[in-house]
């Protein structure tokens, strides 16, 4: 009894331990900035809810209003923006995305794996090519080649805005 | 006199009498020096119309060859960039690797528009309707391609690489077809246009070289007509000459003849013994010494004419009162006025001003006035000499002007201009037999402007003559030409 008393006190004290620390000891948050989704400039879609752009980043909505096929389009592996989208959009790590689309392709429920391109540049490019393509970037890589969309209404530095990535570190 | 009538001339000018040896035909020598001027203006005309015919054959060409060279190079570009945006949308099918075919698709994007500026280009410089069709056409058919071109590098890009083949077989083949037809007949347009351009500088190059000949010509024709003209005056003027010396010779001869005549006679006389007493010996004495003088002064006023001609005349120049000259010149004809029973009267205003001049030289001049008047003054027998002051006909300088007049046959209107010209004989003299060389008046005139004055002469047929000699009231003697200061010396 004695002991099982202890063990509770022990896990209230450690809990409690962060409230009395002093703040100069918390380590520096980093500053963050919004991610953009963006899409090509014919494409018509404006506004897309959170959850629609889940579907589409997971391969589960195929199409355009317009009929055009959604073509993803990410940076790879190991870039902060692949990881923030897979964090905050997809709910999942590198491996299970891989294994998903892997079995999408395999099944037929993905008509074309996502495009892997190693720069914004190359991502803006593309989503300017392509007119159904759909993808990310920092609000400093966007120009008016591409569509900046808006998710849940919500713009690209709005405070309710939902995609947000660490800052780009200086170089 | 009655002023209204008569005729006026002034012999002042120096280039009015030609020298000796000289064209004497004053309007020829003015008519070769027209001429001449019309003929250095007609080359300046032409000069300046050939260098401009020049200038506009070698602007047309040039502007010809900067059309030829832009609009081949603008054919050129504009074949390239297209063919350079359809090869790089096909070298993005070459490969799997998205990146490199972002580059091929910027590729082929930065050609495509290439090509649509310069479509735009050539259709803001079209002005012929078939230019602007084409051009249109051309735009059209590109922009078309260019929409079947994006599909294709979407298909490519997004990894449909078997879509995008179909796509770019059925539809982008035709339309790049048309639009490789469109540039060939752009092409075709152009080369027609070069080849209008190329005539037209080609006719506007023979146009030019037969101006060129024909100005030559021109040239050539309006040159050989002033030689012709010149050497026609020449000749003339040199005929003129030699018949004038002819008739002075003659006239001389004449003169000579005479007074050589009576000298003979009377040398034969007093040889063969037919004069012997003294009083007859006398006689004959006188007419020697008489006949004489006539031929001395015949042969000094030869001499006179020609220093004054040759400007080898020497004067002596000095303050002189008008008085002075006017008496010297009576003193030395005094005896042939009251032989010939003239009447002289004089007219001199008092407290005239002096005058700088040669006394010889001026009493020289009256008295060949004065001479004139009793040759040519047979009618009316009088003679009146007037010296007055008078203000020159420049208004700034003043003037000392010593008129002779005579009541005789006056001078024809025909004869006026020749008077001063040396060995002129007015007909109308010369058929009244008034003998003479044709020397007194210019050589009377030659030492007016020797002394820096000049000569004029107002007459009236029927009613008479004034010669009138001018000479400026002058402080120094340095104005005058060949004047100089000194003692005395012979004219």
């Amino acid at each position: 009894m004695i002991c099982r008393t202890a063990t509770v006190l022990l896990i209230l004290a450690a809990s409690a331990l962060p409230l009395w620390a002093p703040q100069a000891r918390e380590a520096p948050r980093p500053k963050q900035e919004s991610l953009a989704i963006v899409v090509n400039q014919s494409n018509p879609i404006n506004d897309l809810a959170f959850s629609e752009l889940r579907a589409v980043f997971l391969g589960e909505r195929r199409h355009w209003p317009n009929g055009r096929r959604i073509t993803l389009v990410m940076m790879e592996p190991g870039q902060p923006e692949r990881d923030a989208m897979l964090r905050e959009v997809c709910k999942m790590g590198e491996p299970d995305l891989r294994r998903r689309l892997l079995q999408g392709l395999l099944t037929g429920e993905i008509l074309v794996s996502p495009k892997t391109l190693a720069t914004p540049v190359g991502v803006r490019k593309f989503v300017f090519n392509v007119p159904g393509a759909i993808g990310y970037l920092r609000p400093a890589d966007v120009d008016g080649s591409v569509k900046v969309l808006r998710i849940d209404g919500h713009l690209p530095g709005d405070a309710e805005y939902q995609l947000w990535i660490p800052e780009r570190a200086a170089p | 006199m009655r002023q209204a009538k008569q005729q006026t001339v002034q012999a002042g000018a120096a280039s009015f009498v030609p020298r000796v040896g000289t064209s004497p035909g004053t309007l020829s020598r003015y008519s070769s020096a027209l001429l001449l001027l019309g003929v250095v203006i007609l080359e300046a005309a032409v000069v300046q119309f050939v260098i401009r015919d020049v200038h506009s054959a070698n602007t047309e060409v040039q502007r010809m060859y900067a059309w030829s060279v832009l609009g081949l190079r603008r054919i050129g570009s504009l074949q390239y960039d297209a063919q350079e945006t359809r090869r790089s949308t096909l070298y993005a099918l070459t490969t799997n690797n998205s990146n490199l075919q972002l580059e091929y698709a910027d590729q082929t994007r930065e050609a495509d528009k290439r090509v649509t500026e310069a479509i735009a280009e050539y259709l803001q410089e079209a002005r012929m309707p078939r230019e602007i069709e084409v051009g249109k056409r051309l735009q059209q058919d590109w922009l078309a391609y260019l929409r079947v071109r994006d599909e294709v590098l979407a298909s490519i890009l997004e990894g449909s690489t078997k879509e995008a083949v179909a796509l770019d077989l059925s539809q982008g083949v035709r339309l790049f077809d048309r639009v490789r037809e469109d540039l060939e007949e752009t092409q075709r347009l152009y080369d027609e246009q070069a080849s209008q351009r190329l005539a037209n500088v080609a006719a506007l190059a023979r146009r030019s070289v037969i101006r060129l000949f024909g100005v030559l010509f021109c040239t050539v024709f309006s040159v050989s007509v002033f030689v012709w003209v010149l050497q026609r005056n020449k000749m003339s003027s040199t005929l003129q000459l030699a018949k004038m010396q002819m008739d002075f010779v003659a006239s001389v001869s004449h003169e000579l003849r005479t007074p050589l005549a009576v000298l003979c006679s009377a040398a034969d006389n007093i040889a063969d013994g037919v004069v012997q007493k003294k009083e007859q010996l006398t006689k004959y004495s006188a007419v020697i010494r008489n006949q004489s003088h006539q031929i001395n002064g015949l042969v000094s006023q030869v001499i006179l004419f020609a220093s004054t001609q040759n400007g080898k005349g020497r004067y002596v120049l000095r303050s002189l009162a008008v008085t002075e000259i006017i008496e010297s010149a009576i003193s030395s004809t005094a005896e042939l006025i009251q032989r010939a029973g003239f009447v002289l009267e004089q007219h001199i205003t008092p407290a005239l001003p002096r005058v700088m001049g040669d006394p010889s030289a001026l009493s020289q001049c009256l008295q060949n006035l004065l001479i004139n008047a009793l040759k040519y003054g047979d009618r009316g027998r009088w003679i009146s000499i007037r010296a007055s002051l008078a203000e020159g006909r420049d208004h700034r300088h003043r003037e000392i002007r010593i008129s002779v007049q005579d009541r005789g046959t006056g001078i024809d209107r025909a004869d006026l201009p020749h008077i001063f010209e040396p060995f002129y004989r007015c007909p109308a003299a010369v058929a009244s037999q008034i003998h003479g060389t044709g020397l007194g008046l210019p050589i009377a005139k030659s030492l007016a402007e020797a002394m820096g004055g000049k000569l004029s002469v107002a007459t009236e047929v029927g009613v008479g003559s004034v010669f009138t000699l001018h000479l400026p009231v002058r402080k120094a003697s340095a104005e005058l030409p060949g004047l100089q200061e000194g003692p005395p010396a012979r004219v």
